[in-house]
């Protein structure tokens, strides 16, 4: 016998599509990479060189009408939470494999390839490591005049809700409560085979670290037919030296009274040779490019080597965090 | 040789990749033409210079429909024809049969791809496994790309690199004594040819990576102005107009990988250089969905957790 799907709806424009069911409302934006003027644009915001791809335009949008709560994934956000400046403890910083020898082969006093004299270069975090976890934004009731609104971009917004007067709700997040089985992902939930009513990968931005290795976020969505969940993944490889992983994983029961989302944030890292040594074909290292492989090796190995020890960074990012927010 | 290499030509153009003897026997050819080209090759315009490809057969095939197939245009690919995208095997066997047709009018000059350590990591490595059930076809190619030049410069005035400066190389003399027929090492003058990047600061920086020289607008109009260069043109770095001009017009980075890696929706280039050195950039786009080519636009739903 099956269940009949709960009442939704979908809405699509040619670089958006959203989903509307029960009070929530969620929306992606996917769009090439940005052009040079909007590059500069951010650029000029962040203060570092932008990730070789980055998706500026790119967006995730969750929205609870009743609470008028707003929880966003956007590219700028999340390069904000990149270290800019010189890194120190905490930050996770790494060089590239062959640094040292590169080096080296410069300065040495014998060296035949003297060192020029070099100018300073702007300090930041190369790997775009962002611990970014989604960022609250602020709640914009939805617009029925369609000259008000930004029709290019968003499909049709939908009518008010009926309570649509007022402030939003005031909400926090605060440490899960592990005596309470709604504070926690139910994996069970997620891993029945129910209908995906909307689905969605974002990509916010990837750089392949001028061949050093590959940095990337990612965003994905899925509304279940009693539940919406979202993964965040920021995967990190620096040839040589390690992989880095940071998830940011988002659930709400869409029945849940009072509404309450749950949001996980996890760190793992291991040395580079540590993963290496787990790959089926000695030779090929292909799936070391793959982040669905580095997330099943980082998150399979003992916590205390990919959640405490790391690949010796002391980055701050490592370990698991659990969290609640009531919506009101 | 000729009619077999002109249907091996047809062959590679469809997109069907040559038997594995015949890549041996092609291999062989190019190597023995390479040998005897210069670290930096002279060649005579008119020619058209082309940036990354990353094994995009489909729109090296736009590429060439934009630009004229060759012979009857002049070609400078400045070097990443493999890796990344799903046809590196395809893209380089055509170029390297066109090198080995056509040895006056292809010029292949060699990018940090073109390397036994990167095509492990990147791609080149797997997809020659899965075509041929083997290493041989991977293996034979390296040779080649140890044997590729390292620059290029059309009637003395346009050079051609894919990275771009050294802080060792200061004139272009220079790099003919590098002995250029080894893997690409990562430190020292070859190494920065193939890895270095224009960036708006004055003199030479330190890449904030640990590695790798960064050269500013001073640099580069010294570098241009002592071997009476009229433009550097480099490769390397994606540029979603498809091409960059940077520095009062000394250097342009060339992008020739449209929809980069099937999913960056950028435009590409090629820039064409007539007789006098006239220089047009000519933009285009991706190759229209080709159902071999490219994953469906919209992922499958995925049960992630």
């Amino acid at each position: 016998m099956s269940t009949p799907l709960p009442v939704h709806k979908l809405l699509e424009s040619p670089t958006s599509r959203a989903i509307e069911i029960g009070d929530w409302a969620v929306t992606v934006s996917t769009n090439p990479i940005s052009n040079a003027r909007d590059c500069d644009a951010l650029h000029a915001a962040l203060g570092f060189p932008l990730p070789e791809m980055t998706f500026g335009s790119n967006f995730l949008c969750l929205e609870h009408r009743p609470s008028k709560w707003k929880y966003e994934f956007t590219t700028l956000n999340a390069l904000k939470c990149v270290k800019n400046g010189e890194l120190g403890e905490g930050d996770g910083g790494v060089k590239v494999g062959y640094a040292d020898a590169w080096l080296k082969s410069r300065t040495a006093p014998s060296s035949a390839l003297p060192m020029p004299k070099t100018v300073p270069t702007k300090p930041y975090d190369w790997t775009y490591t962002t611990a970014y976890a989604g960022h609250p934004s602020v709640w914009t009731p939805p617009a029925d005049d369609d000259s008000t609104s930004d029709a290019s971009s968003r499909p049709p917004s939908p009518a008010p809700p009926p309570d649509s007067s007022g402030p939003p709700r005031e909400w926090a997040w605060t440490l899960a409560d592990a005596a309470n089985p709604s504070h926690a992902i139910p994996l069970a939930e997620l891993s029945r085979p129910d209908p995906i009513l909307f689905y969605a990968e974002v990509p916010l931005f990837e750089d392949e670290l001028h061949d050093n290795g590959a940095a990337h976020l990612l965003v994905r969505v899925r509304v279940m037919p009693t539940c919406l969940f979202v993964l965040a993944r920021f995967t990190l490889r620096v040839d040589g030296v390690l992989f880095r992983l940071r998830d940011t994983r988002l659930y709400s029961a869409l029945n849940s009274t009072p509404p309450l989302v749950v949001r996980e944030t996890s760190g793992w890292e291991a040395p580079y040779d540590r993963v290496k040594g787990t790959l089926p074909r000695r030779d090929d290292l292909s799936p070391l490019t793959d982040s669905n492989y580095i997330a099943k090796v980082l998150t399979g190995m003992p916590l205390q080597s990919s959640q405490k020890d790391g690949a010796g960074t002391a980055w701050r990012g490592l370990g698991t965090t659990l969290e609640v927010a009531v919506l009101g | 040789m000729g009619s077999d290499l002109d249907e091996q030509i047809e062959q590679l153009k469809r997109c069907e990749p040559i038997s594995e003897e015949q890549v041996k026997r092609l291999c062989l050819k190019a190597r023995e033409i390479l040998i005897e080209e210069a670290n930096v090759q002279h060649i005579d315009s008119p020619v058209t210079i082309c940036g990354d490809i990353h094994g995009q057969f489909f729109d090296l095939m736009e590429l060439f429909s934009v630009g004229g197939f060759c012979p009857d245009t002049n070609y400078l690919f400045m070097g990443d024809f493999v890796d990344r995208g799903f046809y590196s095997v395809e893209t380089f066997l055509l170029l390297l049969a066109l090198k080995v047709r056509y040895p006056e009018r292809m010029t292949l000059i060699r990018g940090n791809h073109e390397s036994r350590q990167i095509t492990q990591v990147y791609g080149f490595y797997d997809e020659c496994q899965r075509k041929y059930g083997g290493t041989n076809v991977w293996r034979w190619c390296c040779e080649v790309f140890d044997y590729l030049a390292l620059g290029a410069i059309v009637d003395g005035r346009v050079f051609g690199v894919h990275g771009g400066l050294s802080p060792n190389l200061h004139s272009i003399d220079q790099i003919r004594a590098i002995d250029r027929k080894q893997e690409v090492p990562h430190d020292g003058p070859m190494c920065d040819l193939l890895w270095s990047d224009p960036d708006d600061i004055q003199g030479w920086g330190l890449s904030p990576r640990g590695a790798g020289y960064l050269f500013g607008g001073d640099i580069t109009k010294q570098f241009a102005h002592t071997n009476a260069l009229d433009l550097i043109a480099r490769a390397h770095q994606l540029a979603m107009e498809g091409y960059k001009i940077m520095f009062e017009r000394t250097i342009v980075t060339v992008w020739s990988a449209p929809n980069y890696c099937y999913r960056c929706g950028n435009v590409a280039s090629i820039l064409e250089l007539d007789e006098h050195l006239g220089q047009e950039y000519k933009v285009f786009s991706h190759a229209p969905i080709d159902v071999r080519s490219v994953p469906s636009k919209r992922p499958p739903a995925d049960y992630f957790l």
